[in-house]
Formats: C-alpha cells, structure tokens, sequence
C-alpha cells in the first residue's frame, strides 16, 4: 500500500475524503462532551428547587410555599395527642408524676416547674409559659439569659448575624422577647441555597474545633445526627468567655460519656447551684440525647436520629422525609420496621421493656437522693462541720449528675439501655456510699436513729417543703402572659 | 495485511505536515481525555454508590436505597453486578452501563425506570448469595417452608417488592432527595464571575 500522502498526491478529492471523515468524529466527540456536561449541569439543578428564601429567613410559612409536603409534615409537631407509656407530643408534669423531683432540684428553679417538651411548633409558646424564665414586667429581670432562647426558634440564626455569638447570648431572656418569635425551623437545619443540611448554632461548630474535628467533612449520614445535635445535648453556661455572658458551651473536651463530662465539670469547679437542703455543689444536666445515642447499638450500626424519628414517608406517589419529628413509636411502621421485620406490638413491647426496668432503677435512685439530701440537712443541723461534709456533698454532686443525665435524656432507657443502667448503678453506688458516710457522721454527733422524711407524697407538698411561694409565682406568670406578651408580638 | 511499521508508513505524514499533525492529534487526545474526566469514567471501575448517580435520573433508587436497611451492608453494585467472577462482574457492568450511558446520552430514559429480565435474575443471585444462610437454615424452614421450596425457581423481588426501594419510582418521585450528585461542571472562579454579574446563586 502507497502512504497515504502518496494517494493524496495521485488523487487531491481523497485528501477532502480524510477531512470529513475528521471534521465528522470530532464534531460528535464535541457533541457527546457537551452532552456530559448539560446533564452534568443538569444535575446541579435536578434536586436543588429553585427558591426565593433569603439565607436567614425565620418565617416557616416562607419556606413552606416551596416545600409542602415537609411544611405540613412539620406543622403536625403541633399535635398533643400521642402518648406513649413514658412519654408522647403532650406537656406531662415531670414533678406531679415523681415529688422526688421537687426535693432533688431545691434551690434551682426546675423545682417550679418541669415538663416534658412538646413538639418544635410549641418551643416559643412553652419556654413563655413555663415558670423557670420568671415573669419579667418593667423593672422586673428574667432569671434566665438570652442564651435560652437559642435552642427555641429560627429568628436565631438572623438575632446571631446581626449581633454575633456572644452579643446574642448577653443581657436577660426578656430583652430579646420581642424579636424571638417563630419557633424551631427550617433554616435552624437547612442552608436555603442548596437546602443541604448545615449546623447554625456556634456551640456545636466550637467544640467540634476544640476536639479538632472538621464539621465540614462528616456525611450527609452524619449530618442527619448532628443537626439535632445543635440541641439535643449536654450544655453549660460558660461565665469565663465574655464579660458578663452566659455562653453556651457543650462540655465534650474529655469525652461524651457521664464520666468524662463529670470530670470535665469537676476540673473547671464549675457548679449549677448550691442545693437549698444539702448544700451540696450541685450539676443539672440537661438533655445528653446525642452522647447517650453515641454509645448505643443504633449508633454503631449507623442509623442517624432521622432514620427514626423523621422516617422516609410517601403521598401521592412522592417519597419525602417526614418532619413531623417525634416519638417513633407513633410510626412504627415507617421506622422501627425498615429494618426490624417483625410485629409492631413486639418491637413496642421491647422498647417499653427496656424503659419500664430503667426507670425502676431510676426511681430507686431518686428516692436514695432524697435521703441523703435530708440527711446531709440533719447532719449540718446536728452541727457537722464544712470539711466533715465536703467528701459526702461530692458524692451527693456525682450521684445525682449521674441520675439526671439518665433521667433529662427521656429516650436514652431505648438509645443505649446498658450504658443508661450502667450510670445509674454507679449513682446507686455513690448515693448510698454518701449515706454510709453521713450515718457514721450522725451517729458521732449523737443522731443514730433514723432520720424522718419529710411528706413529699404530692408535688405541692414537696413544694412548700422547700419553701415556694408557689401561688405568687403562678400568678405573676398569669400576668406576664396576659400583659408582656401581647406587646412582644405586636412587635 | 500490513505490517504495524508498513501502517505507519502509509499513514505518515510527509515531513513538513509533522509539527501540525501533531498538534492536530494532540487536541483529539485531549478532547478524549476531557471526556474521560467530565464523565467520571475512572468511578465507574469501583463500587462507590456515588458513582450510580452520576447520572441524576437515578437519585430516585438512591435515595430509596439510602433510606433502607440495605444501606448499611450493600452497595448498589452487591445486589445489581454478578458476583460469580470478575470477568463476568466486569462485562455485565460494561454491557449494562454502555446501555444506560446510551439511554441517557440520547435522553431517551423513561419516566418510570424498570428492572430488565437480565437484571432481575442478577438480583436474585445476589439475594441468595448474601440471604441463603438463612433461607436454607434447617430451623427457620419449619417457620417459612415457602422459602426452601422455592429457592431457585421463584425470584425473591416476587414477594419482596418493596426491599430496598419501595414501589415508587418514578424520576419525579423524589422532589426533594439530598443524593451526592455530581457538583456543578462550571469552575468555581467562573461561578463566582456569575454570581457577582448576575446575582445568581448556582
């Protein structure tokens, strides 16, 4: 065969030939590259709906107008009818079911008033409502800072843009009453650009960089447990990082466990209130629900906290991801049973199991807190001396953390059932090591009979036992409800 | 027949044309490698659920997998590949992604995307080669006897419809899934040059 450009030479139109042959492979080459980078680009658009939201925006209904289905799905947290044996979207009064209560927080104002929390539609509504933010009017303060309001709604997000994090947190609850108004949302999760899930609170962003952790590379599987994270943990009020600011801190430098975190509150001496019986330097622990969920089976499989409580649901042939966040065990079906094949009464049943044993614990734990709480009284008034008492209100201090951390997580007896039983053996332990102590303390300043309890049977009882003015404090909550709100939301 | 030395004695240019043939050749190979890079093609060589929504027709079987209790221990390639060997792990996947790459090239996919009969049959394999421990355990047979009696003649999705996906899938069926799709072709700089001229947000 004659090179090609000998052919050429011999016969010019083949020259033409090799050119269209070329010019033809290239233009479909091109044609197949820019149909790679249309359905490329496509993609950016396929599942990111276009949406006027501006990037701050608190209004739910605004969001609402894009997203239906997850609006109305959320809109149901407003409901109050579910019940479970532990739990349920009702307001239940923690201190009328256990007086205990009342005696283990005297001298701190969850004695007042403490109920299980409904759903986020009623965060704004509730934390008005409830007796520990007080009745400010006029000169009149709240007790609590403005850090409260940052877990209640998605007015948060904007309050913390304009007056950055430690301007936010300072001055008291009522302060910023007017200008919190919306209650937990959308933009709380979602960035508005691409609706990806992003952390708006700073706390959660500060410790993850205090561990050296980068919030910006966990998964969108991660993030479907850390935006709940923004809230569902233990927090303290940091007084050391800004004059005069109650900044919100979450106390993970050592570890999530109970133990770790007791010790990082022991290093620091840091305590929530002097208990008005004991005089112990008491802990209050919030809600751990991540870092109890953390040591938990469904943890080390994998699942997230939405897996469960906002379940993949479908309507009208559309799958979407539920908002109606709340107990799983209202929907058992979309939850629970995406992996667990079995009935619905029997996978109930092992959770209620679970809870019912945990909370017989508990409770035992509650009643010896009472004790020692009277006791160390009955010591102190039998004229025991500070340093004879120090090693007991310690104990008293780590028992009762441990009971709380078990307690304030009202889903850990289910997320980890061990390490739950686990805290509250310890707290056993170390409650009834205070009252070993306390009763060689007694009978060496010549009290060795058994000290009475006081009659604790009905919340009120307890509460005049720790001296509440329970009446004045309902009354001026009536009245702050009637009067300060209504401006707040004419505003 | 002709020689390799002989073939490029024919295809040689003469000595003047090298430089331009050259370079002409050149951007061939780049357009090609360009593609190669554009459409991820090095992925489809792995595993990585990802790489099946590389095209984003296919976020509806993601995001329904993403949501089961297959998600923790199968990918799409466990239940969708054969498993017998690689050759045949390898050919089915080519013959089955030039398929879709084809489809979807010449936006012919359809609304509602269904499993094919080679496809099925490749599940099924699948679900034995993980399941069959249990399917033909002697003590779970006196419960379900269905299972060892049908065992290779009746193909598991009969029953097991919903698993993993559920039975909605159609491409409009998952408005608003977050699925790891490719991010956007355009350069960042040139995004940004966008969105400061036009105020656009992507």
């Amino acid at each position: 065969m004659k090179p090609i450009s000998e052919l050429i030479r011999q016969k010019p139109w083949l020259g033409w030939v090799f050119f269209l042959i070329t010019m033809v492979v290239v233009f479909f080459l091109g044609l197949l590259a820019s149909s790679i980078v249309e359905r490329r680009a496509e993609a950016v658009f396929a599942y990111t709906p276009a949406v006027d939201i501006d990037s701050l925006e608190p209004d739910n209904a605004v969001w609402g107008k894009y997203f239906p289905r997850e609006y109305h799905s959320y809109l149901q947290t407003a409901d109050t009818v579910f019940r479970s044996r532990y739990g349920g979207s009702a307001s239940i009064d923690m201190l009328k079911d256990a007086p205990e209560l009342v005696i283990l927080w005297a001298g701190y104002s969850f004695s007042k008033d403490y109920n299980q929390g409904r759903g986020h539609y009623h965060a704004i509504t509730d934390i008005r409502a409830t007796l520990r933010t007080g009745a400010p009017a006029g000169n009149v303060k709240s007790p609590s800072p403005n850090t409260c309001w940052t877990c209640k709604s998605s007015d948060v997000p904007r309050l913390i843009s304009e007056k950055g994090i430690a301007g936010f947190y300072a001055g008291t609850w009522e302060t910023l009453g007017p200008e919190v108004t919306h209650p937990i949302g959308c933009v709380d999760c979602h960035d508005p650009s691409t609706m990806n899930l992003h952390i708006s609170r700073p706390a959660l962003l500060e410790a993850f960089q205090r561990q050296g952790k980068d919030i910006g590379a966990v998964s969108l599987q991660e993030m479907r447990t850390l935006v709940c994270a923004q809230c569902h943990v233990e927090y303290y009020f940091n007084k050391h990082v800004a004059e005069g600011v109650q900044y919100l801190t979450f106390p993970w430098d050592k570890g999530f466990t109970a133990d770790s975190i007791e010790a990082y509150y022991d290093a620091m001496d840091f305590v929530d209130w002097e208990h008005a019986i004991s005089k112990a330097p008491m802990l209050k622990a919030q809600h751990p629900d991540y870092e109890l969920y953390l040591s938990g089976t469904h943890a080390k499989r994998g699942i997230s906290c939405a897996d469960c409580h906002m379940p993949y649901i479908s309507e009208g042939g559309q799958k979407f991801t539920s908002h109606h966040i709340g107990s799983p065990l209202r929907n058992v079906s979309s939850s629970c049973q995406v992996c667990h094949r079995e009935e619905t009464d029997k996978l109930v049943a092992d959770v209620y199991e679970r809870q019912d044993k945990i909370a017989s614990i508990r409770h035992q734990l509650e009643k010896l807190l009472v004790r020692a709480h009277v006791e160390a009284k009955a010591a102190w008034d039998a004229g025991a001396r500070k340093e004879q008492m120090q090693e007991i209100l310690q104990l008293i201090r780590h028992a009762q953390w441990r009971w709380d951390f078990a307690a304030a997580s009202h889903g850990a007896s289910f997320h980890a059932p061990l390490e739950v039983s686990r805290i509250i053996s310890t707290g056993i332990e170390k409650a009834q090591e205070a009252r070993i102590k306390l009763s060689r303390l007694l009978a060496s300043l010549g009290r060795n009979a058994e000290i009475p309890l006081p009659d604790i049977s009905s919340k009120e009882k307890a509460q005049i036992y720790i001296g509440l003015d329970m009446k004045t404090l309902r009354e001026e909550k009536a009245q702050f409800l009637q009067q300060v709100v209504p401006e707040w939301e004419k505003k | 027949m002709v020689s390799t030395s002989g073939l490029l004695k024919v295809v040689k240019p003469p000595p003047q044309w090298k430089v331009p043939v050259l370079l002409l050749l050149a951007v061939l190979a780049g357009l090609f490698l360009f593609l190669v890079h554009i459409s991820r093609a090095p992925s489809y060589l792995g595993d990585d659920p990802k790489t099946c929504v590389n095209c984003h027709i296919m976020a509806p079987q993601y995001a329904t997998w993403q949501h089961s209790s297959h998600r923790e221990n199968a990918t799409c390639n466990d239940c969708h590949v054969p498993h017998n060997n690689i050759l045949n792990k390898y050919y089915f996947k080519a013959k089955d992604g030039l398929r879709h790459a084809t489809v979807f090239t010449l936006r012919a996919e359809p609304q509602v995307i269904f499993i094919r009969e080679a496809g099925k049959n490749v599940v099924w394999k699948n679900c034995i080669r993980c399941h069959g421990p249990l399917v033909t355990n002697p003590k779970l047979q006196a419960m379900r006897p269905l299972h060892i009696n049908s065992l290779g003649t009746r193909n598991c999705t009969e029953c097991h419809r919903h698993t993993p996906h559920g039975t909605v899938n159609s491409l409009a069926s998952v408005p608003n899934a977050r699925v790891p799709l490719p991010s956007s072709p355009v350069p960042a700089w040139l995004r940004n040059i966008m969105r400061t001229n036009t105020g656009a947000t992507q």
